[in-house]
């Protein structure tokens, strides 16, 4: 059975401009002990969609449409209690920037004491030692040092104690928004194999939220790929990988360095995302997509099934004769129609962050 | 944020320039930086609504005090009442507006001066006091600080541990006290606020030139062998205007009110009339228990919103250069 | 080791502060252009009188004599006598200054009291009509003298409704025996009431402002995110968590200012005849009484110097990250 079903859910920012299209009919599932990576540029609407699910939207976004179901029920027609009650018991998340995402003021055993106590009221204080001690474990932390305020801890050490924090009350859904963006890439590598392994050990599923490809490929099983607020591609790992259907998942993954083609170039993605106040009619990506027709900028693309891929590419039952041959040939990707606007200014398109 | 970006990359165009460039065109540029960032600010700042209203507040006083002359119905200090031999008959008389019988739009005090004209007239002290001791406070304690904070080591602090001492000094019974040994006038008050009002401007840009200084445009500079004044006057000052004139859009603020405090309390200028001195008369002549409340309301009603504005200003100004706050 | 080295350094700035201040003050009342006997003796003596007091204050020696004496007295709290009182400066000292202490610590209780909360709300609902509203009514307190807000209060509640007295700590009649005993009388609430409302209302705008916008800048940090993904209740988190990030410039802020509303006591105690220090040294100033003048002036500025100090040391007590380098 499915743990998260999130159906053409679109949330919006108010702002001055009108509102902020930041998540646009976006559908997915999560099955109970899987991991889906989400990956986009920063301001596709990946973090918003995270915010979204564990009821964290700022005060300007809300819920315009479509339904976010976990074990069948509808999160966004829940009242605040009820959802209070779900949070972190049951769909927590390790977040975005280590540094700052610990209260700075309050020992890292009171806050993951607070957490505990906040859902299970009388548990007593042997007891949620004991919590902490085990997680700090788990997590490669000395026990003997829950004592200690945040700012005593390093920069890994911290994300190991919010990762410690996020899986105490053995949730059956974790969020993890670039869970390991501040790190290095050896404690990086250290702390996913970490997380992978405490999580089966609980049975949990895991959405992780990320711009960095090779993330997605060490922890997740499937992958959705987001592109200014809707759903470009989605299917499993190896798959959307190694023959993706859309032509933006083929840019992003030439974008980053890649262990089996050394040699290969590495390319950018010319331009920016659209304006998501008012967003272009069609295919999102068509501006900067080396292949697109008229047909993409006056048409939306449906899904299209293939290979167990879902793409929301026009042509995504060509792509194999015609389009991916011109796809992965570098030269191809400097003469989209926003590459030739960028000559002059020479930005990179893919900003991380 | 931006606002520093954009900022700063005038400047870096301005270092770049320098080689190509002949020295009578320097001169020329830095005054069109400073031009260009004063225009970008009063934009910004004229966009919000309180702002705005504030800066109407402002500008209707200052027409005042400019045409007090043509406005005041009498001399200020002239008494009303008197007999040809000089001897005063003490009359009250009521407001026009409230129906009294008489010429004086707000009656006249105790004494026998027209409430009105002195209300007229105490807005040209205010406006002296406030803009003559907010360009003093903010000119001294900006190039206090951006001394401080350009040489560092010594001349750093030797300057701080002045400000450490200013800041030890109580404000209201220090210009109290300065007032009675220096004599009660206007200029002796203007004088006392800007001995002690300095100190928070010099602070606040001294940290604000203390990073400045390890900006690439800065050393940049230095390489090219400019002297410290130049830097100091072209690279540093420009960047620091914005706090500047916040500084002393809130010492405007705050010597009117000190101006009021140190009037009222009776070492008021006794040649000038000032919103704080009409107070302490009033108070003197217990206007309160004689309900005569168009005396001493209106003084405090025009303080009150002058203050305000000049407070709105500086906020409006505040959330410009520091986004946070927006 | 950091945390001690730290203090004594403070300490001994302090020390450096205070020499500061009262040799200002020294050569300020000698240097002053006029007879500088006039500053220290009453034109009311008799010659013999004089003579002496002269000789006893050292005015017939070198000002660098003067000066130290100066210095030496003031080490033991010795300012001289009282022209008008007749009596030592330190006793006119004591007489006043725990009367300025209650009036200013009760106000200071309730503007920080109300400021704090009203500022915590208010970062915590921006962008809603309560929060402009206390933003304005804060400016609002800030930028209209305290002291015309005291007349008008007078003019209404005293001399309108007549339900506060119009001046002074006490009423005719009332007689009590000791300090304390005087405090917690009806009597002295009744006058107590206006002054210090008039002064927390003023207060209140610096707490304020301070704690909104504070409260802003920790409410766009991350960790207030995942208090909320916690499941942690609204008020746990608005004041558990933001609120108690948010407080740590306010006790700086809060020490200073305690520090200049003492110093900022003389217009408010003149307007309700308050007997308080600052009422007392414009009483002195006005009637050239300079040891009083001078003492009294040492007072407040010793008052803004100790709380600055403590400022500073009672934020290393609540920031865990600060550290003494």
């Amino acid at each position: 059975m499915s743990v998260l079903e999130v159906e053409n859910l679109e949330v919006y920012y108010e702002t001055e401009e009108g509102p902020v299209q930041a998540v646009d009919d976006v559908s997915f599932s999560l099955e109970e002990g899987e991991n889906l990576g989400i990956v986009g540029e920063s301001g596709c609407g990946k973090t918003t969609l995270a915010k979204a699910i564990i009821g964290i939207l700022p005060d300007a976004g809300y819920v315009n449409r479509g339904q976010i179901r976990f074990d069948g029920d509808d999160l966004t027609e829940m009242t605040d209690a009820q959802r209070r009650r779900l949070k972190w018991e049951e769909i927590s998340m390790i977040a975005q920037s280590a540094m700052n995402s610990l209260d700075p003021v309050y020992t890292i055993r009171e806050q993951i004491t607070e957490a505990i106590e906040a859902h299970r009221p009388g548990t007593g204080r042997v007891e949620s030692t004991e919590i902490v001690t085990e997680m700090f474990e788990l997590v490669g932390l000395d026990p003997d040092r829950a004592d200690d305020y945040p700012h005593q801890f390093s920069g890994g050490m911290r994300q190991r104690a919010m990762i410690a924090m996020a899986l105490a009350l053995e949730p059956s859904l974790v969020l993890a928004d670039e869970p390991t963006t501040a790190l290095d890439v050896i404690m990086q590598d250290q702390i996913l194999k970490r997380v992978n392994r405490i999580q089966e050990e609980i049975n949990s599923s895991m959405l992780v939220i990320t711009h960095d490809v090779s993330v997605v490929a060490e922890t997740c099983d499937r992958v959705l790929v987001m592109y200014a607020g809707k759903v470009a591609e989605e299917g499993p790992v190896e798959e959307i990988f190694n023959q993706p259907y859309h032509p933006y998942t083929i840019g992003l993954k030439r974008a980053f360095p890649n262990i089996r083609m050394p040699d290969q170039d590495l390319l950018s993605i010319r331009g920016y995302p659209p304006e998501l106040v008012d967003p272009p009619e069609g295919c999102r990506f068509a501006e900067r997509c080396p292949m697109a027709t008229n047909r993409c900028y006056e048409e939306e693309p449906e899904a299209h099934h293939i290979n167990g891929l879902r793409s929301y590419c026009h042509y995504a039952d060509k792509i194999d004769e015609e389009l991916r041959p011109r796809a992965d040939d570098a030269e191809t990707w400097k003469q989209t129609e926003a590459a030739r606007a960028q000559t002059q200014t020479q930005q990179p398109g893919m900003g991380d962050d | 944020m931006a606002q520093e970006e954009r900022t700063t990359q005038s400047i870096f165009t301005d270092v770049e320039d320098r080689t190509s460039s002949e020295e009578i065109n320097k001169w020329e540029r830095t005054t069109r930086l400073w031009r260009e960032t004063l225009r970008e600010h009063w934009g910004l700042l004229t966009d919000e609504l309180s702002v705005k209203l504030s800066m109407l507040v402002v500008a209707l006083f200052v027409l005042v005090a400019i045409f007090a002359p043509w406005i005041a119905t009498n001399p200020p200090l002239q008494r009303q009442y008197q007999t040809e031999d000089g001897i005063l008959i003490a009359k009250w008389v009521e407001p026009s507006i409230l129906g009294g019988n008489s010429e004086y739009i707000l009656g006249t005090t105790a004494q026998g001066f027209d409430i009105f004209s002195q209300l007229v007239y105490g807005t040209r002290a205010a406006l002296l006091v406030g803009l003559i001791a907010a360009v003093f406070t903010a000119g001294i304690g900006t190039m206090v600080g951006l001394v401080a904070g350009y040489y560092g080591g010594t001349v750093d602090d030797a300057l701080m541990r002045i400000v450490d001492f200013l800041y030890g000094m109580p404000l209201l019974p220090t210009v109290i006290i300065l007032v009675a040994l220096l004599g009660p006038s206007l200029w002796n008050i203007i004088l006392a606020v800007i001995i002690l009002q300095w100190r928070a401007t010099a602070r606040v840009i001294r940290s604000q030139a203390l990073s400045l200084r390890e900006r690439p445009f800065v050393k940049a500079a230095q390489v090219a062998g400019a002297s410290d004044w130049h830097i100091i006057s072209r690279h540093l000052a420009p960047n620091v205007l914005p706090l500047s004139f916040l500084y002393g859009s809130f010492a405007i603020a705050w010597a009117i009110l000190t101006e009021a405090g140190v009037s009222f309390i009776g070492l008021g200028d006794p040649n000038t009339v000032s919103w704080g001195t009409m107070l302490q008369a009033s108070r003197a002549y217990s206007a309160l228990q004689f309900g005569a409340w168009w005396w001493f309301v209106p003084p405090g009603v025009c303080i009150g919103l002058l203050v305000i504005s000049g407070f709105l200003i500086g906020r409006g100004y505040e959330e410009i250069t520091n986004p946070k706050l927006q | 080791m950091g945390k001690a080295s730290f203090v004594i350094r403070r300490i001994l700035q302090l020390g450096v502060t205070f020499w500061a201040v009262g040799t200002v003050l020294f050569f300020m009342f000698r240097l002053m252009p006029g007879d500088p006997t006039s500053f220290i003796i009453s034109p009311q003596m008799t010659p013999e009188a004089r003579e002496q007091v002269i000789a006893s204050y050292g005015l017939d020696e070198p000002l660098y004599v003067q000066y130290v004496k100066f210095l030496q007295n003031a080490l033991t709290l010795d300012f001289g006598q009282s022209f008008q009182a007749k009596a030592p400066v330190q006793e006119v000292i004591m007489t006043y200054l725990p009367n300025t202490l209650v009036l200013m610590l009760t106000a200071f209780a309730i503007a920080y009291f109300f400021g704090i909360t009203l500022g915590v709300l208010s970062g915590w609902y921006r962008g809603s009509r309560f929060e402009r509203s206390t933003v304005i009514t804060a400016l609002v307190a800030r930028s209209v003298p305290s002291f015309w807000v005291g007349l008008m209060v007078l003019w209404v509640f005293g001399a309108g409704f007549g339900v506060i007295p119009m001046s002074g700590m006490s009423g005719l009649g009332s007689d009590t025996q000791s300090f304390w005993q005087m405090v917690f009388s009806v009597d002295f609430l009744r006058h107590l009431a206006a002054p210090a409302l008039v002064l927390a209302y003023y207060f209140m705008g610096y707490p304020l402002l301070i704690m909104r916008s504070s409260m802003l800048e920790v409410l766009s940090e991350d960790f207030v995110d995942v208090c909320r993904a916690k499941g942690l209740k609204e008020r746990t988190i608005m004041f558990r968590h933001a609120a108690r990030n948010a407080l740590l410039p306010i006790v700086t802020a809060a020490a200073i200012a305690l520090g200049y509303a003492v110093g900022g006591s003389v217009l408010i105690e003149t307007v309700f005849a308050w007997p308080g220090i600052g009422r007392e040294m414009v009483r002195a100033v006005l009637r050239r009484d300079f040891p009083v003048a001078q003492g009294t002036f040492m007072v407040l500025a010793a008052t803004i110097i100790i709380l600055n100090f403590v400022a500073d040391l009672v934020y290393g007590y609540l920031d865990p990250r600060v550290t003494y380098d």
